[in-house]
Protein backbone atom coordinates (compact mmCIF):
# COMPACT_ATOMS: atom_id res chain seq x y z
CA UNK A 1 0.00 0.00 0.00
CA UNK A 2 2.93 2.42 1.04
CA UNK A 3 5.85 0.85 -1.21
CA UNK A 4 8.17 1.85 2.02
CA UNK A 5 8.56 -0.36 4.52
CA UNK A 6 9.82 2.27 6.99
CA UNK A 7 6.52 4.30 6.07
CA UNK A 8 4.54 0.68 6.68
CA UNK A 9 6.03 0.19 9.86
CA UNK A 10 4.96 3.76 11.44
CA UNK A 11 1.68 2.68 9.87
CA UNK A 12 1.64 -0.67 11.38
CA UNK A 13 2.54 0.52 15.08
CA UNK A 14 0.28 3.42 15.05
CA UNK A 15 -2.92 1.53 13.99
CA UNK A 16 -1.51 -1.33 17.03
CA UNK A 17 -0.74 1.42 19.33
CA UNK A 18 -4.38 3.32 18.47
CA UNK A 19 -6.40 -0.16 18.82
CA UNK A 20 -4.41 -1.14 22.04
CA UNK A 21 -6.55 1.90 24.14
CA UNK A 22 -10.03 0.60 23.18
CA UNK A 23 -9.04 -2.62 23.67
CA UNK A 24 -8.06 -2.16 27.18
CA UNK A 25 -11.39 -0.49 27.71
CA UNK A 26 -12.97 -3.45 25.76
CA UNK A 27 -14.49 -1.08 23.77
CA UNK A 28 -13.41 -2.57 20.51
CA UNK A 29 -15.75 -2.36 17.06
CA UNK A 30 -17.82 -5.80 16.59
CA UNK A 31 -17.14 -5.31 13.24
CA UNK A 32 -15.14 -7.37 11.77
CA UNK A 33 -11.57 -6.51 9.65
CA UNK A 34 -12.05 -2.70 11.20
CA UNK A 35 -8.82 -2.83 12.17
CA UNK A 36 -7.40 -3.62 8.19
CA UNK A 37 -9.66 -0.83 7.50
CA UNK A 38 -8.02 2.02 10.24
CA UNK A 39 -4.80 0.23 8.59
CA UNK A 40 -5.55 0.81 4.99
CA UNK A 41 -6.87 4.49 5.88
CA UNK A 42 -3.70 5.34 7.59
CA UNK A 43 -1.95 4.21 4.59
CA UNK A 44 -3.84 6.17 2.16
CA UNK A 45 -3.68 9.46 4.56
CA UNK A 46 0.50 8.62 4.50
CA UNK A 47 -0.12 8.57 0.58
CA UNK A 48 -1.67 11.94 0.80
CA UNK A 49 1.29 13.41 2.23
CA UNK A 50 3.86 12.55 -0.24
CA UNK A 51 4.61 13.76 -3.57
CA UNK A 52 1.86 12.10 -6.17
CA UNK A 53 2.87 10.27 -9.19
CA UNK A 54 0.90 11.83 -12.31
CA UNK A 55 -1.86 10.38 -13.35
CA UNK A 56 -0.98 8.59 -16.14
CA UNK A 57 -2.99 6.18 -18.99
CA UNK A 58 -1.19 3.18 -18.38
CA UNK A 59 -0.72 0.86 -21.27
CA UNK A 60 -2.78 -2.33 -21.08
CA UNK A 61 -1.94 -5.67 -22.75
CA UNK A 62 -3.80 -9.24 -22.46
CA UNK A 63 -2.34 -12.13 -19.98
CA UNK A 64 0.43 -13.65 -21.72
CA UNK A 65 1.06 -17.23 -21.31
CA UNK A 66 4.77 -16.45 -19.91
CA UNK A 67 3.43 -14.42 -17.60
CA UNK A 68 4.76 -16.38 -14.84
CA UNK A 69 8.22 -16.60 -15.91
CA UNK A 70 8.15 -12.52 -16.38
CA UNK A 71 6.85 -12.21 -13.14
CA UNK A 72 10.24 -14.98 -11.45
CA UNK A 73 12.23 -12.46 -12.97
CA UNK A 74 10.61 -9.51 -11.44
CA UNK A 75 12.08 -8.19 -7.69
CA UNK A 76 9.00 -7.89 -5.26
CA UNK A 77 10.21 -4.84 -4.01
CA UNK A 78 9.28 -3.58 -7.68
CA UNK A 79 5.92 -4.64 -7.03
CA UNK A 80 5.30 -3.38 -4.05
CA UNK A 81 6.85 -0.23 -5.16
CA UNK A 82 4.17 -0.45 -8.58
CA UNK A 83 1.29 -1.04 -6.49
CA UNK A 84 1.40 1.29 -4.10
CA UNK A 85 1.91 3.87 -6.89
CA UNK A 86 -1.12 2.87 -8.52
CA UNK A 87 -4.19 5.09 -7.61
CA UNK A 88 -6.86 3.82 -4.97
CA UNK A 89 -9.13 2.39 -5.04
CA UNK A 90 -7.31 0.15 -7.46
CA UNK A 91 -4.19 -0.08 -5.06
CA UNK A 92 -5.99 -1.18 -2.16
CA UNK A 93 -7.75 -3.91 -4.74
CA UNK A 94 -4.81 -5.03 -6.23
CA UNK A 95 -3.09 -4.81 -2.59
CA UNK A 96 -5.71 -6.83 -0.45
CA UNK A 97 -6.26 -9.57 -3.73
CA UNK A 98 -2.65 -10.57 -3.69
CA UNK A 99 -2.16 -10.74 -0.15
CA UNK A 100 -4.43 -13.85 -1.12
CA UNK A 101 -5.69 -13.89 2.89
CA UNK A 102 -9.28 -12.22 2.08
CA UNK A 103 -12.11 -13.63 -0.10
CA UNK A 104 -14.01 -11.17 -3.12
CA UNK A 105 -16.59 -10.43 -0.54
CA UNK A 106 -14.07 -9.37 2.49
CA UNK A 107 -12.27 -7.40 -0.24
CA UNK A 108 -15.66 -5.57 -0.91
CA UNK A 109 -16.52 -5.03 2.90
CA UNK A 110 -12.38 -3.83 3.71
CA UNK A 111 -12.25 -1.59 0.52
CA UNK A 112 -15.51 -0.20 0.31
CA UNK A 113 -16.62 -1.58 -3.69
CA UNK A 114 -19.15 -2.77 -4.84
CA UNK A 115 -18.29 -6.13 -6.95
CA UNK A 116 -18.42 -4.87 -10.26
CA UNK A 117 -16.13 -2.15 -9.47
CA UNK A 118 -14.02 -5.00 -7.65
CA UNK A 119 -13.96 -6.94 -10.76
CA UNK A 120 -12.98 -3.99 -12.98
CA UNK A 121 -10.38 -2.30 -10.80
CA UNK A 122 -8.40 -6.20 -11.13
CA UNK A 123 -8.72 -6.86 -14.66
CA UNK A 124 -7.57 -3.61 -15.26
CA UNK A 125 -4.77 -3.75 -12.54
CA UNK A 126 -3.83 -7.61 -14.60
CA UNK A 127 -3.27 -6.14 -18.08
CA UNK A 128 -2.02 -2.95 -16.63
CA UNK A 129 0.65 -5.39 -14.83
CA UNK A 130 0.97 -7.18 -18.06
CA UNK A 131 1.74 -4.46 -20.04
CA UNK A 132 4.45 -3.24 -17.69
CA UNK A 133 6.26 -6.56 -17.36
CA UNK A 134 6.35 -6.85 -21.38
CA UNK A 135 7.74 -3.37 -20.70
CA UNK A 136 10.32 -4.92 -18.25
CA UNK A 137 11.40 -8.43 -19.67
CA UNK A 138 10.40 -7.89 -23.15
CA UNK A 139 11.67 -11.46 -24.43
CA UNK A 140 8.91 -13.67 -23.76
CA UNK A 141 6.51 -12.33 -26.09
CA UNK A 142 2.62 -11.62 -25.76
CA UNK A 143 -0.25 -14.07 -27.41
CA UNK B 1 -14.25 -19.98 -22.90
CA UNK B 2 -17.53 -21.85 -22.80
CA UNK B 3 -20.55 -19.57 -22.62
CA UNK B 4 -20.40 -17.03 -19.13
CA UNK B 5 -23.10 -14.75 -18.15
CA UNK B 6 -22.29 -11.33 -17.52
CA UNK B 7 -22.17 -11.50 -13.46
CA UNK B 8 -20.30 -14.99 -14.10
CA UNK B 9 -17.65 -12.66 -15.88
CA UNK B 10 -17.25 -10.37 -13.05
CA UNK B 11 -17.04 -13.06 -10.30
CA UNK B 12 -14.48 -14.84 -12.60
CA UNK B 13 -12.61 -11.60 -12.08
CA UNK B 14 -11.82 -11.62 -8.76
CA UNK B 15 -11.92 -15.32 -8.64
CA UNK B 16 -9.86 -16.62 -5.80
CA UNK B 17 -5.92 -17.88 -6.29
CA UNK B 18 -6.43 -20.60 -3.63
CA UNK B 19 -8.95 -22.17 -4.73
CA UNK B 20 -9.90 -23.01 -0.92
CA UNK B 21 -11.28 -19.03 -0.74
CA UNK B 22 -14.05 -20.12 -2.98
CA UNK B 23 -16.30 -18.52 -0.59
CA UNK B 24 -20.22 -18.63 -2.23
CA UNK B 25 -21.98 -20.90 -4.57
CA UNK B 26 -22.52 -18.66 -7.05
CA UNK B 27 -18.35 -18.06 -7.21
CA UNK B 28 -17.87 -22.00 -6.98
CA UNK B 29 -20.13 -22.31 -10.19
CA UNK B 30 -18.46 -19.67 -12.06
CA UNK B 31 -15.30 -20.64 -11.41
CA UNK B 32 -16.61 -24.40 -12.12
CA UNK B 33 -18.14 -23.64 -15.66
CA UNK B 34 -14.99 -21.05 -16.38
CA UNK B 35 -12.09 -24.47 -15.08
CA UNK B 36 -11.12 -25.66 -18.28
CA UNK B 37 -10.43 -22.32 -20.50
CA UNK B 38 -7.19 -21.68 -21.18
CA UNK B 39 -8.18 -17.39 -20.78
CA UNK B 40 -8.85 -18.88 -16.56
CA UNK B 41 -5.83 -20.93 -16.37
CA UNK B 42 -3.77 -17.79 -17.78
CA UNK B 43 -5.33 -15.48 -15.20
CA UNK B 44 -5.30 -18.06 -12.25
CA UNK B 45 -1.37 -18.80 -12.89
CA UNK B 46 -0.91 -15.06 -13.58
CA UNK B 47 -2.63 -14.41 -9.99
CA UNK B 48 -0.58 -17.60 -8.07
CA UNK B 49 2.94 -15.90 -9.58
CA UNK B 50 2.16 -12.57 -8.33
CA UNK B 51 0.96 -13.64 -5.09
CA UNK B 52 3.70 -15.70 -4.50
CA UNK B 53 6.43 -12.58 -5.22
CA UNK B 54 3.76 -10.76 -2.92
CA UNK B 55 4.64 -12.94 -0.07
CA UNK B 56 7.86 -12.29 -1.13
CA UNK B 57 7.61 -8.76 -0.64
CA UNK B 58 10.67 -7.86 3.29
CA UNK B 59 8.94 -7.31 5.87
CA UNK B 60 10.84 -5.75 8.22
CA UNK B 61 12.22 -7.15 11.32
CA UNK B 62 10.89 -5.25 14.64
CA UNK B 63 7.40 -5.92 12.96
CA UNK B 64 7.96 -9.79 12.11
CA UNK B 65 9.13 -9.88 15.78
CA UNK B 66 5.22 -9.13 16.96
CA UNK B 67 4.12 -12.31 15.11
CA UNK B 68 6.68 -14.32 16.08
CA UNK B 69 5.71 -14.37 19.72
CA UNK B 70 3.09 -16.92 20.32
CA UNK B 71 1.16 -14.62 22.94
CA UNK B 72 0.66 -11.73 20.75
CA UNK B 73 -2.74 -12.26 20.75
CA UNK B 74 -2.94 -14.13 23.80
CA UNK B 75 -4.30 -12.73 26.87
CA UNK B 76 -1.97 -11.21 29.84
CA UNK B 77 -0.78 -13.90 32.09
CA UNK B 78 -2.69 -15.17 34.65
CA UNK B 79 -1.37 -14.49 38.16
CA UNK B 80 -2.47 -14.89 41.52
CA UNK B 81 -1.68 -11.03 42.39
CA UNK B 82 -4.09 -10.04 39.40
CA UNK B 83 -6.92 -12.48 39.93
CA UNK B 84 -7.04 -10.90 43.40
CA UNK B 85 -7.04 -7.42 42.21
CA UNK B 86 -10.15 -8.22 39.92
CA UNK B 87 -13.40 -6.26 41.85
CA UNK B 88 -15.48 -9.26 41.07
CA UNK B 89 -12.79 -11.66 43.04
CA UNK B 90 -13.03 -9.29 45.84
CA UNK B 91 -15.88 -8.72 45.98
CA UNK B 92 -17.10 -12.37 45.82
CA UNK B 93 -14.29 -13.40 48.52
CA UNK B 94 -15.43 -10.73 50.89
CA UNK B 95 -18.78 -11.84 50.83
CA UNK B 96 -17.44 -15.35 51.43
CA UNK B 97 -15.53 -14.37 54.06
CA UNK B 98 -18.52 -12.24 56.11
CA UNK B 99 -20.53 -15.66 55.83
CA UNK B 100 -17.71 -17.70 56.70
CA UNK B 101 -17.19 -15.29 59.81
CA UNK B 102 -20.81 -14.96 60.83
CA UNK B 103 -20.98 -19.12 60.49
CA UNK B 104 -18.25 -19.57 62.31
CA UNK B 105 -19.81 -17.25 65.09
CA UNK B 106 -23.06 -18.65 64.83
CA UNK B 107 -21.91 -22.25 65.62
CA UNK B 108 -19.25 -21.05 68.01
CA UNK B 109 -22.23 -19.21 69.80
CA UNK B 110 -24.60 -22.09 69.58
CA UNK B 111 -22.23 -24.99 70.53
CA UNK B 112 -22.35 -23.87 74.21
CA UNK B 113 -26.44 -23.91 73.84
CA UNK B 114 -28.38 -25.86 76.30
CA UNK B 115 -32.24 -26.47 77.11
CA UNK B 116 -32.98 -23.22 78.83
CA UNK B 117 -30.45 -20.81 77.20
CA UNK B 118 -32.65 -18.85 75.11
CA UNK B 119 -34.60 -18.09 78.46
CA UNK B 120 -31.44 -17.21 80.41
CA UNK B 121 -29.88 -14.88 77.74
CA UNK B 122 -33.11 -12.88 78.27
CA UNK B 123 -32.94 -12.86 81.88
CA UNK B 124 -29.67 -11.17 81.40
CA UNK B 125 -31.14 -8.41 80.12
CA UNK B 126 -33.81 -8.74 82.48
CA UNK B 127 -30.78 -8.08 84.96
CA UNK B 128 -28.89 -5.41 83.28
CA UNK B 129 -32.56 -3.43 83.07
CA UNK B 130 -33.59 -4.30 86.89
CA UNK B 131 -33.98 -1.36 89.20
CA UNK B 132 -33.43 -2.27 93.17
CA UNK B 133 -36.80 -0.51 94.03
CA UNK B 134 -38.41 -2.79 91.42
CA UNK B 135 -38.08 -6.09 93.66
CA UNK B 136 -39.68 -6.45 97.51
CA UNK B 137 -36.64 -5.43 100.01
CA UNK B 138 -35.83 -8.87 101.76
CA UNK B 139 -32.89 -9.09 103.85
CA UNK B 140 -32.56 -12.56 104.46
CA UNK B 141 -29.77 -15.69 103.42
CA UNK B 142 -30.98 -16.49 99.84
CA UNK B 143 -31.78 -20.08 100.78
CA UNK B 144 -34.06 -19.39 102.85
CA UNK B 145 -36.26 -17.86 100.14
CA UNK B 146 -36.86 -21.22 98.82
CA UNK B 147 -40.21 -21.33 101.56
CA UNK B 148 -40.99 -17.65 100.42
CA UNK B 149 -41.71 -18.97 96.86
CA UNK B 150 -43.63 -22.05 97.64
CA UNK B 151 -45.62 -20.29 100.44
CA UNK B 152 -46.65 -17.25 98.78
CA UNK B 153 -46.35 -18.26 95.42
CA UNK B 154 -46.44 -21.91 95.16
CA UNK B 155 -43.25 -22.53 93.12
CA UNK B 156 -41.90 -25.93 93.90
CA UNK B 157 -38.46 -26.84 94.12
CA UNK B 158 -37.53 -23.01 93.26
CA UNK B 159 -34.24 -23.84 95.58
CA UNK B 160 -31.43 -21.71 95.49
CA UNK B 161 -27.70 -23.90 95.31
CA UNK B 162 -26.03 -24.16 98.36
CA UNK B 163 -23.23 -22.17 96.01
CA UNK B 164 -25.48 -19.42 97.16
CA UNK B 165 -27.60 -20.24 99.74
CA UNK B 166 -25.59 -18.12 102.36
CA UNK B 167 -25.32 -14.93 100.96
CA UNK B 168 -27.70 -11.73 102.35
CA UNK B 169 -30.40 -10.50 99.79
CA UNK B 170 -31.69 -7.23 99.21
CA UNK B 171 -34.69 -8.37 97.46
CA UNK B 172 -36.61 -10.39 95.51
CA UNK B 173 -39.53 -10.84 93.25
CA UNK B 174 -41.57 -13.36 91.20
CA UNK B 175 -42.98 -12.20 87.67
CA UNK B 176 -44.24 -13.94 84.38
CA UNK B 177 -42.72 -13.62 81.40
CA UNK B 178 -43.70 -13.11 77.54
CA UNK B 179 -44.62 -16.87 77.88
CA UNK B 180 -46.60 -16.31 81.17
CA UNK B 181 -43.44 -18.30 82.75
CA UNK B 182 -43.01 -17.55 86.25
CA UNK B 183 -40.00 -16.44 86.66
CA UNK B 184 -37.89 -15.78 90.47
CA UNK B 185 -35.78 -13.04 90.43
CA UNK B 186 -33.25 -12.34 93.81
CA UNK B 187 -31.03 -9.83 93.91
CA UNK B 188 -27.72 -10.08 96.28
CA UNK B 189 -25.05 -7.63 98.07
CA UNK B 190 -22.55 -9.64 97.00
CA UNK B 191 -21.32 -7.94 94.07
CA UNK B 192 -24.67 -6.75 93.03
CA UNK B 193 -25.36 -10.19 91.92
CA UNK B 194 -28.42 -11.51 90.70
CA UNK B 195 -30.39 -15.31 90.74
CA UNK B 196 -33.30 -16.11 88.63
CA UNK B 197 -35.05 -19.51 88.97
CA UNK B 198 -37.57 -20.53 85.99
CA UNK B 199 -39.13 -23.29 84.69
CA UNK B 200 -36.78 -26.05 82.52
CA UNK B 201 -37.65 -26.56 79.24
CA UNK B 202 -39.79 -29.79 78.11
CA UNK B 203 -40.14 -31.76 75.51
CA UNK B 204 -42.80 -30.27 73.16
CA UNK B 205 -44.03 -33.90 72.79
CA UNK B 206 -43.56 -35.87 76.11
CA UNK B 207 -43.40 -33.12 78.49
CA UNK B 208 -40.39 -34.73 79.94
CA UNK B 209 -37.79 -31.81 81.74
CA UNK B 210 -34.57 -31.53 79.33
CA UNK B 211 -31.78 -31.96 81.30
CA UNK B 212 -28.12 -31.16 81.11
CA UNK B 213 -25.32 -31.52 83.63
CA UNK B 214 -23.45 -29.19 85.57
CA UNK B 215 -23.19 -25.65 85.08
CA UNK B 216 -23.60 -23.98 81.76
CA UNK B 217 -22.33 -20.20 81.23
CA UNK B 218 -24.40 -17.79 78.72
CA UNK B 219 -22.91 -14.03 78.02
CA UNK B 220 -25.65 -11.32 76.83
CA UNK B 221 -24.54 -7.60 76.69
CA UNK B 222 -21.79 -7.70 78.87
CA UNK B 223 -23.47 -10.04 81.39
CA UNK B 224 -22.59 -13.59 82.37
CA UNK B 225 -24.60 -16.31 83.64
CA UNK B 226 -23.81 -19.73 85.29
CA UNK B 227 -26.95 -21.81 85.13
CA UNK B 228 -27.75 -25.19 86.29
CA UNK B 229 -30.94 -27.38 86.65
CA UNK B 230 -32.24 -29.01 89.32
CA UNK B 231 -35.55 -30.49 89.83
CA UNK B 232 -37.30 -29.72 86.33
CA UNK B 233 -36.33 -25.77 87.79
CA UNK B 234 -33.09 -23.67 85.98
CA UNK B 235 -30.98 -22.13 88.94
CA UNK B 236 -29.04 -18.81 87.48
CA UNK B 237 -26.63 -16.66 89.36
CA UNK B 238 -25.73 -13.43 86.54
CA UNK B 239 -23.26 -10.27 87.22
CA UNK B 240 -22.15 -7.42 85.39
CA UNK B 241 -18.57 -9.10 83.96
CA UNK B 242 -17.00 -12.24 82.60
CA UNK B 243 -17.35 -15.82 83.32
CA UNK B 244 -13.94 -15.64 85.74
CA UNK B 245 -15.92 -13.54 88.30
CA UNK B 246 -18.14 -15.66 88.56
CA UNK B 247 -15.98 -19.25 88.75
CA UNK B 248 -14.82 -18.54 92.47
CA UNK B 249 -18.78 -19.49 93.33
CA UNK B 250 -19.18 -22.17 91.47
CA UNK B 251 -15.72 -23.44 92.59
CA UNK B 252 -17.30 -26.21 94.60
CA UNK B 253 -19.90 -27.14 91.79
CA UNK B 254 -19.47 -30.55 90.15
CA UNK B 255 -20.20 -31.12 86.56
CA UNK B 256 -17.83 -28.67 85.57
Amino acid sequence: MLGDSRKAQEVFHTTLREAALPAATGELPKEPFWLFRDARWRCLETNKADLQPEPLELPEHDLATQASSQIEQLDSTQLAIWISAAPDPQKTALALFYLDEFDYREILDLAELKLSELSRLLAQGRRQLQAWLNAKFPEPRNR
Amino acid sequence: MPWLSRGQRTLLNCAPISQDNLADRSMRSAVSRAAPSADFVNQQNFDRAFAELVRLIPIPPETTEWFSEKDLVVGSKWTWKKMVRNPAVLAISIAVAVIAGVSVFLLVSHLNDFPGSATARKLLTVAASTRPVMLDPVSTEAGTLSDLFFMKHGLEHYDVPAEFADFRTIGCRVFEDEESRRIAQIWLGEKRMQLFLFPAERNTKTGAVLRFPGWRYVHQEGWVGAVTERSGVCFMAALRGREKDLQPYLSTAAGR
